[in-house]
């Protein structure tokens, strides 16, 4: 077998798994029951579902020798696109529940532990 | 309204539009989309714009849209820019006096180190991808005022993650960028005028807008440098009106950030309010 089909293999399974991910982060974002679990599935799907897939885009466009030239300069932009999600959608959903638990605005409910909510209490007091 | 006459109503509508669709692609309604061949219109653009064997009508850039935008009907394209700046302008003097207060409020340290360094290492990138949209307008894609509306995202990501005041810290003021937008505003006047500048001094004769040689007016700029595309005065347009825009742009999420507070105080004048 041509060694590079082994590259796209190997990405078809990384695209395989990210439409797991997203399956999985999908019925999370559905069945969750509050909003930091929420955003934990939404993270699933950005990383898991958009990260993975990107670089498994990249090994396949890589294997792909009858695209000539050219797949050079896709793989470069799937890997490129893959870098700046996985920078920006963990900082992203970072941001957002730090604001949320500073401003209080979503209820830790149900709740087995919150030591964030602990040290700011600890804090003040 | 009962429920089965609201799904009557409903559903017709769908269907109404669905076959509306289906005639329409069809071509029953008298012609294709997409048309089989392009227009006439659109052939002579494709056959003009890049054309080294007929220069009179070229505009000698491969990006069609950049050389109708700037070249074939450029006049049009410093109109609308003028009233893009006209509106900056009239936003910046509605706000004129307004200032951000002294003290920064305790507020105003940003978002959290993790969001920061992101944005530091983002800030860089969405520069780069601004420039390359800008400065290659005339071969791909893109363009001055493209390039320019994404540098301007720069400075509102700076202003979200870091705060109005690290931005003026940093040296991103109104004036500067008021400085700026005029040195961009001037740079697409001269440009406008540069082939008849250059006509004029060496005798002949030339159009205002003028890139390349035209019938009488046989003097214009070069569309290749050293084998490199220029487009002539495209690429010129396209860096000066990327600088006014991103600038302008920048200005008015400056004036944006001002807390409403200020900007009711300087409105309102004196304490009796007039």
């Amino acid at each position: 077998m041509d060694p590079a089909w082994i590259l796209v293999i190997l990405g078809e399974v990384l695209v395989a798994i990210g439409v797991l991910c997203d399956l999985v982060a999908a019925i999370g974002m559905l069945r969750f029951p509050n909003f930091y679990v929420r955003l934990h599935a939404a993270t699933v799907g950005t990383i898991g579902g958009a990260f993975v897939p990107l670089v498994g885009a990249a090994l396949i466009a890589a294997g792909s020798e009858f695209l000539g030239v050219y797949r050079w300069f896709m793989a470069g932009a799937a890997l490129v696109t893959a870098f700046l999600v996985l920078i920006l959608a963990p900082a992203g959903s970072h941001a957002l529940a730090r604001a949320a638990h500073r401003s209080r605005a979503a209820v830790v409910k149900p709740k087995v532990v919150d030591h964030l909510e602990e040290d700011r209490r600890g804090g003040e007091g | 309204m009962k429920a089965w006459e609201r799904i009557v109503i409903g559903a017709s509508m769908v269907i109404f539009v669905a076959l509306l669709a289906l005639v329409y692609t069809l071509g029953a309604l008298g012609y294709r989309v997409p048309p089989s061949t392009p227009r006439d219109l659109a052939m002579v653009y494709l056959t003009m714009t890049f054309n080294p064997s007929n220069p009179l009508f070229s505009a000698m850039a491969p990006e069609a849209v950049t050389a109708i935008v700037w070249d074939y009907r450029g006049l049009d394209t410093l109109f609308e820019t003028a009233v893009f700046f006209l509106a900056i302008i009239a936003s910046v003097a509605l706000m004129r006096g307004v200032s951000l207060p002294e003290k920064p409020p305790s507020s105003a340290e940003g978002m959290s180190l993790i969001v920061k360094t992101v944005t530091k290492l983002t800030i860089g990138m969405i520069l780069a991808v601004a420039a390359s949209i800008a400065f290659h307008g005339h071969l791909t894609p893109g363009g001055g005022f493209q390039g320019g509306a994404t540098a301007a995202v720069a400075p509102l990501v700076a202003l979200v993650v870091f705060s109005v005041y690290f931005l003026e810290r940093s040296g991103v003021t109104k004036n500067r960028m008021l400085g700026l937008r005029s040195a961009g505003l001037l740079g697409i006047g001269l440009t406008a005028f540069l082939v008849l500048i250059g006509s004029l001094l060496s005798g002949g004769t030339a159009f205002v807008f003028q890139n390349q040689p035209k019938p009488a007016a046989p003097i214009g700029l070069p569309w290749r440098i050293d084998g490199a595309l220029t487009g002539g005065t495209l690429f010129l347009f396209n860096v000066f009106e990327a600088l006014a825009v991103s600038a302008g742009f920048t200005i008015v999420f400056l004036l944006l950030a001002v807390p409403e507070e200020e900007a009711i105080k300087v409105v309102r004048g004196g304490e009796d309010g007039h």
